[in-house]
Protein backbone atom coordinates (compact mmCIF):
# COMPACT_ATOMS: atom_id res chain seq x y z
CA UNK A 1 0.00 0.00 0.00
CA UNK A 2 1.09 3.59 -0.68
CA UNK A 3 0.48 6.67 1.41
CA UNK A 4 -1.37 9.70 -0.05
CA UNK A 5 -3.34 12.67 1.31
CA UNK A 6 -7.13 12.73 1.08
CA UNK A 7 -8.82 16.14 1.04
CA UNK A 8 -12.53 16.38 1.79
CA UNK A 9 -14.28 19.69 1.28
CA UNK A 10 -17.99 20.16 2.03
CA UNK A 11 -19.01 23.44 0.40
CA UNK A 12 -22.08 25.24 -0.93
CA UNK A 13 -22.91 24.28 -4.51
CA UNK A 14 -22.62 27.85 -5.79
CA UNK A 15 -18.92 27.90 -4.80
CA UNK A 16 -18.18 24.52 -6.41
CA UNK A 17 -16.62 25.93 -9.58
CA UNK A 18 -14.41 28.24 -7.51
CA UNK A 19 -13.16 25.33 -5.41
CA UNK A 20 -12.57 23.18 -8.49
CA UNK A 21 -10.56 25.96 -10.17
CA UNK A 22 -8.33 26.19 -7.08
CA UNK A 23 -7.75 22.41 -7.08
CA UNK A 24 -7.02 22.26 -10.80
CA UNK A 25 -4.65 25.25 -10.70
CA UNK A 26 -2.71 23.69 -7.84
CA UNK A 27 -2.19 20.52 -9.88
CA UNK A 28 -4.08 17.91 -7.89
CA UNK A 29 -4.34 14.73 -9.91
CA UNK A 30 -8.15 14.53 -9.72
CA UNK A 31 -11.26 14.97 -7.63
CA UNK A 32 -14.82 13.66 -7.32
CA UNK A 33 -17.93 15.70 -6.49
CA UNK A 34 -20.87 14.21 -4.57
CA UNK A 35 -24.20 15.79 -3.64
CA UNK A 36 -24.82 16.30 0.09
CA UNK A 37 -28.37 15.41 1.15
CA UNK A 38 -28.87 17.13 4.49
CA UNK A 39 -27.07 18.12 7.65
CA UNK A 40 -27.01 19.98 10.90
CA UNK A 41 -24.77 22.77 12.14
CA UNK A 42 -24.79 25.97 14.19
CA UNK A 43 -28.15 25.06 15.69
CA UNK A 44 -30.07 24.55 12.46
CA UNK A 45 -30.79 21.76 10.00
CA UNK A 46 -30.32 22.12 6.25
CA UNK A 47 -31.38 19.91 3.39
CA UNK A 48 -31.32 19.64 -0.37
CA UNK A 49 -34.40 20.56 -2.43
CA UNK A 50 -35.36 23.32 -0.04
CA UNK A 51 -35.99 25.78 -2.84
CA UNK A 52 -36.04 25.92 -6.60
CA UNK A 53 -32.92 28.07 -6.92
CA UNK A 54 -30.87 25.23 -5.34
CA UNK A 55 -28.64 28.04 -4.11
CA UNK A 56 -28.43 26.50 -0.65
CA UNK A 57 -27.48 22.98 -1.77
CA UNK A 58 -24.16 21.60 -0.53
CA UNK A 59 -21.68 19.33 -2.29
CA UNK A 60 -18.73 17.23 -1.17
CA UNK A 61 -15.43 17.34 -3.08
CA UNK A 62 -13.02 14.47 -2.49
CA UNK A 63 -9.49 14.57 -3.80
CA UNK A 64 -6.64 12.10 -3.16
CA UNK A 65 -3.22 13.29 -4.20
CA UNK A 66 0.42 13.69 -3.22
CA UNK A 67 1.08 15.85 -0.20
CA UNK A 68 2.63 18.77 -2.11
CA UNK A 69 -0.36 19.83 -4.28
CA UNK A 70 -2.75 19.31 -1.38
CA UNK A 71 -0.63 21.57 0.87
CA UNK A 72 -0.56 24.12 -1.97
CA UNK A 73 -4.35 24.46 -2.09
CA UNK A 74 -4.94 24.83 1.64
CA UNK A 75 -4.29 28.59 1.81
CA UNK A 76 -6.52 29.33 -1.19
CA UNK A 77 -9.28 27.06 0.12
CA UNK A 78 -9.01 28.80 3.48
CA UNK A 79 -9.60 32.13 1.70
CA UNK A 80 -12.57 30.62 -0.13
CA UNK A 81 -14.07 29.34 3.12
CA UNK A 82 -13.74 32.84 4.62
CA UNK A 83 -16.47 33.83 2.16
CA UNK A 84 -18.48 30.69 1.50
CA UNK A 85 -20.18 28.15 3.76
CA UNK A 86 -18.17 24.96 4.10
CA UNK A 87 -15.74 22.79 6.06
CA UNK A 88 -12.46 21.16 5.07
CA UNK A 89 -10.45 18.27 6.42
CA UNK A 90 -7.44 16.29 5.24
CA UNK A 91 -6.23 12.85 6.28
CA UNK A 92 -3.45 10.40 5.47
CA UNK A 93 -4.81 7.42 3.54
CA UNK A 94 -3.39 4.36 1.85
CA UNK A 95 -4.09 3.57 -1.79
CA UNK A 96 -3.59 0.40 -3.80
CA UNK A 97 -2.45 1.90 -7.11
CA UNK A 98 -0.25 5.03 -6.58
CA UNK A 99 0.08 5.71 -10.31
CA UNK A 100 -3.64 6.68 -10.31
CA UNK A 101 -2.93 9.69 -8.10
CA UNK B 1 -64.49 41.51 -3.16
CA UNK B 2 -65.95 38.82 -5.45
CA UNK B 3 -62.73 38.86 -7.45
CA UNK B 4 -60.65 38.41 -4.30
CA UNK B 5 -62.83 35.52 -3.13
CA UNK B 6 -62.67 33.90 -6.58
CA UNK B 7 -58.86 34.16 -6.49
CA UNK B 8 -58.63 32.74 -2.97
CA UNK B 9 -60.85 29.80 -3.89
CA UNK B 10 -59.15 29.04 -7.22
CA UNK B 11 -57.52 25.59 -7.52
CA UNK B 12 -54.10 27.24 -7.93
CA UNK B 13 -54.23 29.12 -4.62
CA UNK B 14 -55.81 26.17 -2.82
CA UNK B 15 -53.06 23.81 -3.99
CA UNK B 16 -50.49 26.34 -2.82
CA UNK B 17 -52.22 26.50 0.59
CA UNK B 18 -52.23 22.68 0.69
CA UNK B 19 -48.45 22.57 0.13
CA UNK B 20 -47.83 25.37 2.63
CA UNK B 21 -49.98 23.69 5.30
CA UNK B 22 -48.37 20.28 4.69
CA UNK B 23 -44.86 21.74 5.15
CA UNK B 24 -45.83 23.72 8.25
CA UNK B 25 -47.40 20.59 9.74
CA UNK B 26 -44.14 18.72 8.98
CA UNK B 27 -45.70 16.33 6.46
CA UNK B 28 -43.21 14.05 4.70
CA UNK B 29 -44.73 14.89 1.30
CA UNK B 30 -42.11 16.01 -1.24
CA UNK B 31 -41.99 16.60 -4.97
CA UNK B 32 -38.70 15.36 -6.47
CA UNK B 33 -36.28 18.19 -7.23
CA UNK B 34 -35.75 17.24 -10.89
CA UNK B 35 -39.52 17.02 -11.48
CA UNK B 36 -40.10 20.46 -9.91
CA UNK B 37 -37.35 21.94 -12.09
CA UNK B 38 -38.97 20.32 -15.13
CA UNK B 39 -42.31 21.87 -14.21
CA UNK B 40 -40.69 25.32 -13.87
CA UNK B 41 -39.10 24.97 -17.33
CA UNK B 42 -42.44 23.83 -18.78
CA UNK B 43 -44.27 26.85 -17.34
CA UNK B 44 -41.61 29.28 -18.58
CA UNK B 45 -41.67 27.68 -22.06
CA UNK B 46 -45.46 27.84 -22.19
CA UNK B 47 -45.70 31.48 -21.11
CA UNK B 48 -42.79 32.46 -23.38
CA UNK B 49 -44.32 30.73 -26.42
CA UNK B 50 -47.72 32.29 -25.79
CA UNK B 51 -46.19 35.75 -25.42
CA UNK B 52 -44.14 35.26 -28.61
CA UNK B 53 -47.20 34.23 -30.63
CA UNK B 54 -49.13 37.27 -29.40
CA UNK B 55 -46.17 39.50 -30.29
CA UNK B 56 -46.09 38.05 -33.82
CA UNK B 57 -49.66 39.32 -34.29
CA UNK B 58 -48.91 42.94 -33.37
CA UNK B 59 -46.40 45.64 -34.30
CA UNK B 60 -43.67 47.01 -32.08
CA UNK B 61 -45.15 50.43 -31.39
CA UNK B 62 -43.40 53.20 -29.50
CA UNK B 63 -45.58 52.33 -26.50
CA UNK B 64 -44.22 48.77 -26.43
CA UNK B 65 -40.63 50.04 -26.37
CA UNK B 66 -41.57 52.53 -23.64
CA UNK B 67 -43.07 49.78 -21.45
CA UNK B 68 -39.96 47.61 -21.97
CA UNK B 69 -37.75 50.53 -20.95
CA UNK B 70 -40.02 51.30 -17.98
CA UNK B 71 -39.61 47.70 -16.77
CA UNK B 72 -35.82 47.99 -16.84
CA UNK B 73 -35.86 51.36 -15.04
CA UNK B 74 -38.24 49.93 -12.39
CA UNK B 75 -35.95 46.97 -11.78
CA UNK B 76 -32.94 49.30 -11.39
CA UNK B 77 -34.78 51.66 -9.01
CA UNK B 78 -36.83 49.36 -6.77
CA UNK B 79 -33.80 47.99 -4.85
CA UNK B 80 -32.83 51.56 -3.87
CA UNK B 81 -36.26 52.04 -2.23
CA UNK B 82 -36.21 48.57 -0.66
CA UNK B 83 -32.66 49.12 0.65
CA UNK B 84 -33.62 52.48 2.19
CA UNK B 85 -36.68 50.97 3.92
CA UNK B 86 -34.65 48.05 5.26
CA UNK B 87 -31.88 50.27 6.60
CA UNK B 88 -34.36 52.67 8.22
CA UNK B 89 -36.74 50.17 9.73
CA UNK B 90 -34.78 46.98 10.45
CA UNK B 91 -31.50 45.99 12.08
CA UNK B 92 -30.19 44.37 8.89
CA UNK B 93 -26.59 45.20 8.02
CA UNK B 94 -25.64 46.71 4.66
CA UNK B 95 -24.88 43.37 2.96
CA UNK B 96 -28.11 41.62 4.05
CA UNK B 97 -30.18 44.71 3.19
CA UNK B 98 -28.59 44.98 -0.28
CA UNK B 99 -29.06 41.26 -1.02
CA UNK B 100 -32.69 41.40 0.13
CA UNK B 101 -33.28 44.58 -1.91
CA UNK B 102 -32.01 42.76 -5.04
CA UNK B 103 -34.77 40.15 -4.61
CA UNK B 104 -37.45 42.85 -4.42
CA UNK B 105 -36.20 44.64 -7.53
CA UNK B 106 -36.18 41.45 -9.58
CA UNK B 107 -39.31 39.43 -10.40
CA UNK B 108 -41.02 36.14 -9.63
CA UNK B 109 -41.99 34.43 -12.87
CA UNK B 110 -44.41 32.09 -11.04
CA UNK B 111 -46.32 35.06 -9.59
CA UNK B 112 -46.41 36.49 -13.11
CA UNK B 113 -47.72 33.22 -14.57
CA UNK B 114 -50.40 32.96 -11.87
CA UNK B 115 -51.40 36.60 -12.45
CA UNK B 116 -51.87 36.02 -16.21
CA UNK B 117 -54.35 33.23 -15.35
CA UNK B 118 -56.28 35.42 -12.90
CA UNK B 119 -56.35 38.29 -15.40
CA UNK B 120 -57.77 35.98 -18.05
CA UNK B 121 -60.40 34.57 -15.68
CA UNK B 122 -61.40 38.17 -14.83
CA UNK B 123 -62.14 38.66 -18.55
CA UNK B 124 -59.22 41.02 -19.21
CA UNK B 125 -56.64 40.93 -22.00
CA UNK B 126 -52.88 41.17 -21.55
CA UNK B 127 -50.20 41.76 -24.19
CA UNK B 128 -47.61 39.20 -25.23
CA UNK B 129 -44.75 41.68 -24.85
CA UNK B 130 -45.29 41.67 -21.06
CA UNK B 131 -43.34 38.37 -21.06
CA UNK B 132 -40.38 40.29 -22.53
CA UNK B 133 -40.83 42.93 -19.81
CA UNK B 134 -40.65 40.11 -17.21
CA UNK B 135 -37.42 38.76 -18.73
CA UNK B 136 -35.87 42.24 -18.85
CA UNK B 137 -36.72 42.86 -15.19
CA UNK B 138 -34.84 39.78 -13.92
CA UNK B 139 -31.29 41.12 -13.85
CA UNK B 140 -30.93 44.93 -13.40
CA UNK B 141 -31.79 44.79 -9.68
CA UNK B 142 -28.71 42.64 -9.04
CA UNK B 143 -26.43 45.38 -10.43
CA UNK B 144 -28.12 48.02 -8.26
CA UNK B 145 -27.76 45.79 -5.19
CA UNK B 146 -24.03 45.33 -5.86
CA UNK B 147 -23.58 49.10 -6.06
CA UNK B 148 -25.58 49.59 -2.84
CA UNK B 149 -23.53 46.96 -1.00
CA UNK B 150 -20.20 48.47 -2.08
CA UNK B 151 -21.09 52.18 -1.76
CA UNK B 152 -18.79 53.88 0.72
CA UNK B 153 -16.92 50.62 1.39
CA UNK B 154 -13.38 49.65 0.44
CA UNK B 155 -13.30 47.55 -2.69
CA UNK B 156 -13.43 43.94 -1.49
CA UNK B 157 -10.71 41.64 -2.90
CA UNK B 158 -12.02 39.01 -5.32
CA UNK B 159 -13.01 35.68 -3.79
CA UNK B 160 -10.40 32.90 -4.19
CA UNK B 161 -11.07 30.78 -7.26
CA UNK B 162 -13.45 33.29 -8.84
CA UNK B 163 -13.22 34.05 -12.55
CA UNK B 164 -14.01 37.26 -14.40
CA UNK B 165 -17.46 37.17 -15.94
CA UNK B 166 -18.82 34.30 -13.82
CA UNK B 167 -21.38 36.53 -12.09
CA UNK B 168 -22.61 38.01 -15.37
CA UNK B 169 -22.94 34.50 -16.84
CA UNK B 170 -25.00 33.47 -13.82
CA UNK B 171 -27.15 36.62 -14.00
CA UNK B 172 -27.71 36.91 -17.74
CA UNK B 173 -27.70 33.23 -18.74
CA UNK B 174 -29.66 31.69 -15.86
CA UNK B 175 -32.35 29.16 -16.78
CA UNK B 176 -35.26 31.61 -16.35
CA UNK B 177 -33.88 34.15 -18.80
CA UNK B 178 -32.65 31.59 -21.36
CA UNK B 179 -35.94 29.63 -21.43
CA UNK B 180 -38.20 32.67 -21.28
CA UNK B 181 -36.39 34.69 -23.97
CA UNK B 182 -35.78 31.58 -26.11
CA UNK B 183 -39.43 30.47 -26.01
CA UNK B 184 -40.56 34.05 -26.67
CA UNK B 185 -38.35 34.18 -29.79
CA UNK B 186 -39.54 30.73 -30.97
CA UNK B 187 -43.19 31.72 -30.46
CA UNK B 188 -42.58 34.99 -32.32
CA UNK B 189 -40.86 33.25 -35.27
CA UNK B 190 -43.26 30.29 -35.61
CA UNK B 191 -46.44 32.29 -34.92
CA UNK B 192 -49.91 30.81 -34.62
CA UNK B 193 -49.29 27.92 -37.04
CA UNK B 194 -46.37 26.73 -34.93
CA UNK B 195 -48.38 27.08 -31.74
CA UNK B 196 -51.28 25.05 -33.15
CA UNK B 197 -48.99 22.04 -33.52
CA UNK B 198 -47.80 22.10 -29.92
CA UNK B 199 -50.89 23.46 -28.17
CA UNK B 200 -52.06 20.03 -26.88
CA UNK B 201 -48.87 20.02 -24.79
CA UNK B 202 -48.39 23.69 -23.95
CA UNK B 203 -51.92 25.14 -23.78
CA UNK B 204 -54.44 22.53 -22.59
CA UNK B 205 -52.52 21.06 -19.59
CA UNK B 206 -51.12 24.46 -18.54
CA UNK B 207 -53.46 25.16 -15.61
CA UNK B 208 -53.11 21.64 -14.21
CA UNK B 209 -49.31 21.84 -14.34
CA UNK B 210 -49.48 25.24 -12.65
CA UNK B 211 -51.50 23.67 -9.80
CA UNK B 212 -48.87 20.95 -9.40
CA UNK B 213 -46.09 23.51 -9.42
CA UNK B 214 -47.85 25.72 -6.88
CA UNK B 215 -48.24 22.70 -4.60
CA UNK B 216 -44.43 22.40 -4.69
CA UNK B 217 -44.04 26.15 -4.17
CA UNK B 218 -46.28 25.85 -1.11
CA UNK B 219 -44.04 23.10 0.24
CA UNK B 220 -40.91 25.21 -0.40
CA UNK B 221 -42.46 28.30 1.19
CA UNK B 222 -43.59 26.32 4.25
CA UNK B 223 -40.20 24.63 4.68
CA UNK B 224 -38.46 28.00 4.28
CA UNK B 225 -40.71 29.60 6.89
CA UNK B 226 -40.27 26.72 9.31
CA UNK B 227 -36.47 26.78 9.04
CA UNK B 228 -35.86 30.51 8.60
CA UNK B 229 -38.44 32.35 10.68
CA UNK B 230 -36.04 32.78 13.62
CA UNK B 231 -33.88 35.03 11.43
CA UNK B 232 -36.76 37.42 10.77
CA UNK B 233 -37.81 40.08 13.23
CA UNK B 234 -41.10 42.00 13.08
CA UNK B 235 -39.69 44.80 10.91
CA UNK B 236 -38.37 42.32 8.33
CA UNK B 237 -41.70 40.47 8.10
CA UNK B 238 -43.53 43.79 7.83
CA UNK B 239 -41.15 44.76 4.99
CA UNK B 240 -42.10 41.54 3.15
CA UNK B 241 -45.75 42.66 3.31
CA UNK B 242 -45.58 46.42 2.65
CA UNK B 243 -42.76 46.47 0.07
CA UNK B 244 -44.89 44.68 -2.60
CA UNK B 245 -47.60 47.31 -2.08
CA UNK B 246 -45.10 50.17 -2.46
CA UNK B 247 -43.61 48.57 -5.60
CA UNK B 248 -47.05 47.83 -7.08
CA UNK B 249 -48.08 51.45 -6.51
CA UNK B 250 -44.97 52.60 -8.38
CA UNK B 251 -45.64 50.12 -11.19
CA UNK B 252 -49.28 51.26 -11.33
CA UNK B 253 -48.26 54.93 -11.52
CA UNK B 254 -45.89 54.19 -14.42
CA UNK B 255 -48.58 52.14 -16.22
CA UNK B 256 -51.08 54.98 -15.71
CA UNK B 257 -48.64 57.54 -17.14
CA UNK B 258 -48.06 55.29 -20.18
CA UNK B 259 -51.79 54.68 -20.70
CA UNK B 260 -51.52 50.90 -21.17
CA UNK B 261 -54.55 48.62 -20.93
CA UNK B 262 -55.86 47.32 -17.58
CA UNK B 263 -54.50 43.76 -17.99
CA UNK B 264 -50.99 45.05 -18.75
CA UNK B 265 -51.22 47.54 -15.89
CA UNK B 266 -52.04 44.69 -13.49
CA UNK B 267 -49.11 42.66 -14.85
CA UNK B 268 -46.66 45.57 -14.49
CA UNK B 269 -47.88 46.01 -10.89
CA UNK B 270 -47.41 42.25 -10.26
CA UNK B 271 -43.90 42.30 -11.77
CA UNK B 272 -42.94 45.30 -9.63
CA UNK B 273 -44.46 43.74 -6.49
CA UNK B 274 -43.05 40.24 -6.86
CA UNK B 275 -39.72 39.15 -5.40
CA UNK B 276 -37.30 36.71 -7.00
CA UNK B 277 -36.50 33.33 -5.45
CA UNK B 278 -34.85 31.50 -8.33
CA UNK B 279 -32.39 33.70 -10.23
CA UNK B 280 -31.36 36.24 -7.58
CA UNK B 281 -30.60 33.84 -4.67
CA UNK B 282 -28.12 31.98 -6.88
CA UNK B 283 -26.51 35.24 -8.04
CA UNK B 284 -26.30 36.49 -4.45
CA UNK B 285 -24.40 33.38 -3.32
CA UNK B 286 -21.73 34.30 -5.89
CA UNK B 287 -21.78 38.08 -5.54
CA UNK B 288 -22.43 38.49 -1.80
CA UNK B 289 -21.66 35.17 -0.09
CA UNK B 290 -21.67 36.88 3.33
CA UNK B 291 -25.38 37.77 2.98
CA UNK B 292 -27.67 35.36 4.84
CA UNK B 293 -29.97 33.30 2.56
CA UNK B 294 -32.17 32.51 5.56
CA UNK B 295 -33.20 36.19 5.56
CA UNK B 296 -33.67 37.01 1.88
CA UNK B 297 -35.03 33.65 0.77
CA UNK B 298 -37.44 33.28 3.69
CA UNK B 299 -38.75 36.80 3.06
CA UNK B 300 -39.23 36.48 -0.70
CA UNK B 301 -40.48 32.87 -0.75
CA UNK B 302 -42.13 32.52 2.66
CA UNK B 303 -43.68 35.96 3.13
CA UNK B 304 -44.00 37.94 -0.11
CA UNK B 305 -44.86 35.13 -2.52
CA UNK B 306 -47.88 33.83 -0.51
CA UNK B 307 -48.98 37.43 0.14
CA UNK B 308 -48.90 38.28 -3.56
CA UNK B 309 -50.65 35.07 -4.56
CA UNK B 310 -53.51 35.32 -2.07
CA UNK B 311 -53.96 39.07 -1.51
CA UNK B 312 -51.71 41.04 -3.83
CA UNK B 313 -52.83 39.84 -7.27
CA UNK B 314 -56.57 40.50 -6.74
CA UNK B 315 -55.69 43.85 -5.15
CA UNK B 316 -53.46 44.88 -8.07
CA UNK B 317 -56.14 43.71 -10.51
CA UNK B 318 -58.72 45.84 -8.69
CA UNK B 319 -56.53 48.95 -8.79
CA UNK B 320 -55.51 48.32 -12.41
CA UNK B 321 -59.21 48.32 -13.34
CA UNK B 322 -59.69 51.49 -11.33
CA UNK B 323 -56.75 53.23 -13.02
CA UNK B 324 -57.37 52.15 -16.60
CA UNK B 325 -60.97 50.91 -16.53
Amino acid sequence: MHEKIRLELIIERMALKRACRILETAGVSGYTVLPALSGYGRGSRWQRDRDLSASQDMVVIISISDESPIRNVLLKLHELLDQHIGILNIARVEVLRPERF
Amino acid sequence: MDQMLATLLSPMVLFFVLGLSAALLRSQMTIPEAFAKGLAIYLMMAIGLKGGVEMSRSDFSLQVWTVLAAGIVLSFCLPVIAFAFLRWTSKMDRIDAAATAAHYGSISIVTFVAATQFIRSAGLESSGYMVAVAALMEAPAIITALILAQRGQKKAPSVAGSESGELYREVLLNASIVVLVGALAIGWVTGESGMERISPFFVDPFQGVLCLFLLDMGLSAGRGLRQGWRQLDFSAVAFGLYMPLVSAALGGAIAWSLGIQAGDTALLMVLAASASYIAVPAAMRLAMPKAKPSIYLTLSLGVTFPFNLAVGIPLYLYFANLIQG
